[in-house]
């Protein structure tokens, strides 16, 4: 040692006879990597050494079933979050490693909003990820194919913020020419298709969705605006309505803002008859008219329907009449939202003539329908006679003077409504302040029943 | 959210006004869309918002318990006041939004009266323009021609200034809605920001709101409570102070009364005492009497009582004793029986050993004959073969004896004398045991090198005389009585201790003493080797040796009769005075001169046993005896015949070269020969010639 230092650096061995040790460059160096689980004395336990090669080794050889709780955390934490989802999805339960997908994934939203569950998170995420980005003709749907049994089982809900059209524009075609090759060229050539992502190929193998919502629009489509970017086609509708009929499990449809005309809500209601467990329908900010409307008539008679939402629609008397002909036979319906519709004197005297005979609907926004005072009676009619609604929204409407006095006097007599908007209806402050008095009064006796209720409540499970 | 759904809003805006006439519809569908598509945005924070006060109420609520169900109003103003707040600008909206259809609506009824007026009035001018063609086909005229045609095409530029017109009115109005769109987007910004900040007011205020509830309740409370405390503690001390005085009442009364009580137990006891004196007099009179008569009667009874308990018990003994016997009887048949059983077990068991015993000792008789025989036959062959052996070796050496003679007479010339040989004369197996009884003859009879042979055991045992006396005087003293044996046995125990191992000493400190004799002798009899059978021998030694002793010291020192005396003692009574002959000094010589004696005994005795069958020659005198006739020529005379070879061999070969140097001196004879006679020749023809 100390000839082979001198060997290497007499100048060393003539300064000093004995060198110090450290003048070892090998020990003076000491890297500490950044690597949290590095230590400078320990040596790592054989069982973290046959983890770590568990984990390196996972694609291979996926051990998971066999390991001790503590292990599956360690390997949980190691394991690469760019593994084959066919390998990971149905070994690793839900912890520690999907939150880990997420986070690469980026973008972590509430938990509390995916019952809780980071795998389930992740899995929506992805599912929605390669719709909202699918290409009709371009993308394969065998993708899909191969990720729809690996995620059927987490996947609740599918919120599809936008939906790619295929791509037609003829200048673009000439580029594309030679990325997509000419058969591409030939189909188009047949007629410009507009159709978007077929939702059949996976809606009905996914055995745990419960909520679905659908825009068609493009996100950010810049200078290549076309109109038709924003619109659903015919057949979109129909394998949409498909799609939806054989998936059994679904419980809340939105579709949205998607230029569904009467043609095409016709179509969907057709499909959505007698599903056996659709709950919630949202079609707002379609152009939905009259016809379309008397279809939706037909639909809740013929469903389990308990929330409608038809707001921003294009609703007029006509379609207002069909839909109270249906409500006053439907026992199910709970919420029923027209906003921003044409219903008129003509739908609402109509709706509250039906609601006469109806003794589950808990809620009616008729806010923004051109509605004025012989609507207003016809209400007051029911406010008096029945006690079941609970909320009531008259808002923006020209009520005037009369209808304000009605409301008024019915209110009077109603112990049950604990919400009411009156504002911008032109009724005179004094019935207006009246009618919130008796709200307000409403809510504070149905506070006090509530909390009478829950207090039974606890001394019943306190009794048990 | 907002800008993102703002941006491509914005961003089509200006392809919108492109479009054709027939597309303005639909564009102003999208206008009205893009409106409730805020709106949407609006409503999820609205109601969460609005959830979440609720959320809050309740909180509220139970956290005031049951005293406090009902809120305070300020807070549900608060709520109320502040979400219509926020509400208003949504209804607000939703007026504009309405108003905007309606105005719209009419807008696009205003256009199409309009184009449809237009329709018509261009019809109108349109079929003008047809007549007139028609008119101006009847024109012959080529004046009238032209200004026909002047004035169809006034119609016609008419018409088309007119859709011109129509056509920049749409287009100013489609600006206008553009502008209008831009302006609307900014404002429903606007208002969104405004709702915002005012949702953000609320929760500020509806906090501040529930935490100054909050405090005022937590004040209340404590305040209540600090209310209740003193209140109670002043009852309690109002209660105490009552409590303690009634106390001090009630002790004062009960001390007065003790004292009362006191004097009344005084003067009772001594009135009892002295009843009680009285009555005792009397008694003990009364029981003096009784005590006599009683006394009387008891000797009466005693007799009788006595007598029949006896009986009694005797009869209770006896059933008793019976219950036992047959008990007792029971166990015996189970032991006889199985007394039986072992019995009859441990005859069979025996009766089989001893065939087996029997067996066994006919196959050792067998064993011992066949050895018997071996060791015979292992004799003849020997025998036979030592002689064979011997005359071979005799004849070498009488062969060597006439070569050595030979050399000597007729080589060297010196007289040659036979070397003496005792052995020569010796022939037969015999010759090998004399030989070592002609070397040690004068030898003490300490024959253990000496090798046996069937035909000289006898003097062997003559000369070995002096051991088996020994031995057989060892028998002899066999016959000691037990009790001397036990007592010399404990005595070397005692002395020979310190032969044993201290932690065997100590584990033995328990047992009494006679076992500790016992393991003690058990495990000094192993360490010196000493078997049990040899203990009698050890016991006469060891007298014996201590007799010899005093003999020796009385033949020295004193020669007086005391030592016939005490002979005379010692044969009368032997084992009185054992323990004092033995002098405990001497116990240890002695019992290393009896072990020293007893292994040769028994090696002597060991061999005399083995030597019968096995042949252990001494091969050292073997060796000897060859080794005689081996140098029956002697060293110097080797070395003479050594030099007398190189010298022959010498002689030899100048005898070699003379031979080989004759023929050549005959060879040169026959020449002179030859010369001679021609010289004798020449002489004679010479002579012949001169004569």
């Amino acid at each position: 040692m100390l000839l082979n230092q001198g060997f290497m650096n007499p100048a060393a061995m003539s300064r000093s006879p004995n060198p110090p040790v450290a003048a070892d460059p090998r020990q003076l160096r000491r890297i500490i990597a950044e690597d949290p689980h590095w230590f400078l004395n320990t040596v790592p336990s054989l069982s973290n050494l046959c983890l770590q090669s568990i984990v390196n080794h996972f694609e291979e050889r996926p051990i998971w079933e066999d390991l001790s709780p503590v292990h599956k955390d360690f390997v949980q934490e190691r394991l690469s979050t760019s593994m084959p989802l066919h390998v990971t999805a149905n070994l690793i339960h839900d912890g520690v490693y999907w939150k880990r997908c997420c986070e690469k994934w980026g973008g972590i939203r509430d938990l509390t909003h995916y019952g809780n569950s980071w795998k389930r998170m992740f899995f929506e995420k992805h599912m929605e990820n390669m719709i909202e980005l699918f290409i009709p003709d371009v993308t394969e749907p065998k993708t899909f194919v191969k990720m729809v049994p690996l995620c059927k089982d987490y996947i609740k809900r599918l919120n599809i913020s936008q939906l790619l059209p295929p791509v037609t524009e003829p200048q673009k075609e000439e580029e594309e020419e030679e990325e997509y090759g000419s058969e591409l060229v030939i189909e188009n050539e047949d007629g410009p298709s507009m159709d978007h992502f077929d939702f059949n190929i996976m809606l009905a193998k996914l055995t745990n969705l419960e909520e679905f919502h659908v825009v068609y629009r493009v996100k950010q489509c810049g200078l290549n605006f076309k109109c038709k970017m924003l619109e659903m086609t015919h057949r979109d509708c129909e394998s949409l309505a498909k799609a939806v009929k054989s998936c059994k499990t679904l419980k809340i449809l939105r579709l949205n803002l998607s230029h569904m005309e009467d043609t095409k809500c016709r179509l969907l209601v057709k499909y959505l008859l007698d599903h056996p467990s659709l709950r919630e329908l949202d079609l707002s900010h379609n152009l939905i008219g009259d016809k379309g409307a008397r279809a939706i008539g037909k639909l809740l008679n013929r469903s389990s329907l308990e929330t409608l939402n038809l707001c921003g629609n294009n609703i007029g008397g006509p379609g207002a009449k069909a839909l109270a002909h249906a409500l006053s036979m439907n026992s199910t319906l709970l919420s029923l939202n027209l906003r921003l519709n044409r219903v008129r004197d003509e739908g609402g005297q109509a709706i509250g003539k039906a609601l006469l005979n109806n003794n589950t609907l808990l809620l009616l926004h008729l806010g923004a329908n051109e509605v004025t005072w012989p609507s207003a009676i016809a209400l007051s009619k029911v406010l008096v006679q029945r006690s079941t609604l609970k909320s009531l929204n008259l808002s923006c409407n020209n009520l005037g003077v009369d209808g304000g006095k009605a409301l008024e006097e019915a209110m009077s007599n109603n112990s049950s409504l604990t919400e009411c908007d009156i504002r911008l209806t032109e009724v005179e402050e004094q019935s207006a302040s009246f009618v919130n008095q008796v709200v307000w009064t409403n809510q504070s006796l149905e506070q006090r029943r509530h909390a009478r209720e829950r207090k039974t409540k606890k001394t019943s499970t306190a009794v048990y | 959210m907002e800008d993102s759904d703002m941006d491509p809003e914005e961003a089509y805006e200006p392809s919108e006004m492109f479009e054709n006439e027939e597309a303005k519809s639909g564009a102003s569908t999208q206008e009205d869309e893009e409106d409730p598509d805020m709106k949407v945005d609006e409503e999820p924070y609205e109601i969460q918002h609005q959830e979440v006060d609720e959320e809050e109420e309740e909180e509220e609520e139970e956290e005031e318990g049951s005293e406090k169900q009902i809120l305070p109003q300020r807070v549900i103003n608060l709520n109320r006041d502040l979400t219509t707040l926020v509400t208003n600008i949504q209804t607000a909206a939703d007026a504009k939004e309405s108003l905007r259809q309606a105005e719209l609506e009419e807008a696009r009824r205003l256009r199409l009266e309009r184009l449809e007026k237009d329709l018509k009035s261009s019809q109108e001018i349109f079929e003008e323009i047809t007549r007139g063609w028609s008119l101006s086909t009847q024109r012959a005229i080529p004046q009238e021609l032209h200004e026909a045609l002047n004035n169809q095409q006034q119609l016609c530029d008419a018409i088309i200034e007119d859709k011109k017109k129509l056509i920049n009115d749409l287009q100013q109005e489609l600006k206008v809605g553009d502008d209008r769109f831009v302006k609307d987007l900014r404002k429903q910004t606007e208002e969104l920001d405004l709702m915002m900040e005012r949702m953000e007011d609320q929760i500020k205020t509806l906090i501040k709101a529930y935490r100054e509830e909050l405090t005022q309740i937590e004040r209340v409370y404590t305040q209540e409570s600090e209310i209740l405390l003193t209140k109670d503690k002043f009852e309690w001390d109002q209660h105490m102070k009552g409590l303690w005085e009634e106390e001090l009442k009630r002790l004062t009364e009960r001390t007065v009364k003790v004292e009362e009580y006191e004097n009344i137990i005084h003067n009772m006891m001594i009135d009892t005492w002295r009843k009680h004196n009285i009555i005792q007099t009397k008694q003990h009179a009364r029981f003096q009497v009784l005590e006599r008569e009683s006394k009387q009667l008891r000797i009466a009874k005693f007799t009788k009582t006595h007598t029949r308990h006896e009986i009694a018990e005797s009869k209770f003994s006896l059933t008793n004793i019976k219950t036992r016997l047959s008990g007792m009887k029971k166990l015996m048949a189970n032991l006889s029986d199985k007394y039986k059983s072992q019995r009859d077990e441990f005859t069979k068991k025996s009766r089989y050993l001893s065939e087996d015993y029997e067996r066994k000792i006919k196959q050792y008789e067998c064993i011992q004959k066949q050895l018997k025989h071996f060791a015979v036959a292992d004799g003849r062959k020997f025998e036979e073969m030592w002689l064979m052996i011997d005359a071979e070796v005799k004849q070498l050496v009488e062969r060597a004896l006439d070569i050595d003679s030979q050399i000597c007479k007729q080589h060297l010339g010196v007289a040659w004398e036979r070397p003496v040989m005792g052995f020569m004369e010796l022939c037969g197996p015999i010759q090998p045991q004399r030989v070592p009884q002609l070397l040690h003859t004068g030898q003490d009879s300490q024959d253990s090198q000496r090798m046996m042979d069937p035909s000289v055991r006898k003097e062997i045992e003559a000369e070995g005389s002096a051991v088996q006396s020994e031995s057989g005087a060892e028998e002899e003293e066999e016959k000691l009585p037990m009790e001397t044996l036990k007592r010399v046995m404990e005595l070397l125990c005692d002395k020979a201790s310190f032969l044993m191992e201290d932690t065997l000493l100590k584990l033995l400190i328990p047992l009494g003493k006679e076992g500790q004799t016992v393991v003690k002798l058990g495990s000094l009899l192993s360490c010196l080797g000493i078997e049990e059978k040899d203990i009698p021998k050890l016991a006469a030694f060891l007298l014996k040796y201590r007799h010899q002793q005093r003999e020796q010291t009385e033949d020295v020192c004193d020669r007086s009769g005391e030592s016939n005396n005490k002979a005379e003692e010692e044969e009368t009574e032997p084992t009185t005075h054992l323990t004092s002959d033995l002098d405990p000094y001497d116990v240890v010589p002695a019992l290393k001169s009896f072990l020293r004696q007893h292994m040769r005994s028994r090696e002597s005795s060991a061999r005399q046993h083995h030597s019968v069958y096995e042949a252990a020659r001494d091969s050292s005198e073997d060796e000897a005896y060859w080794q005689s006739m081996g140098s029956v020529i002697c060293e110097d005379q080797l070395r003479l015949w050594d030099t007398a070879e190189h010298k022959l061999r010498q002689y030899q070969a100048v005898l070699a070269d003379i031979s080989a140097l004759v023929p050549e001196t005959e060879s040169l004879q026959q020449q002179n020969r030859e010369l001679r006679m021609l010289l004798q020749q020449t002489l004679k023809v010479s002579t012949d010639l001169e004569m």
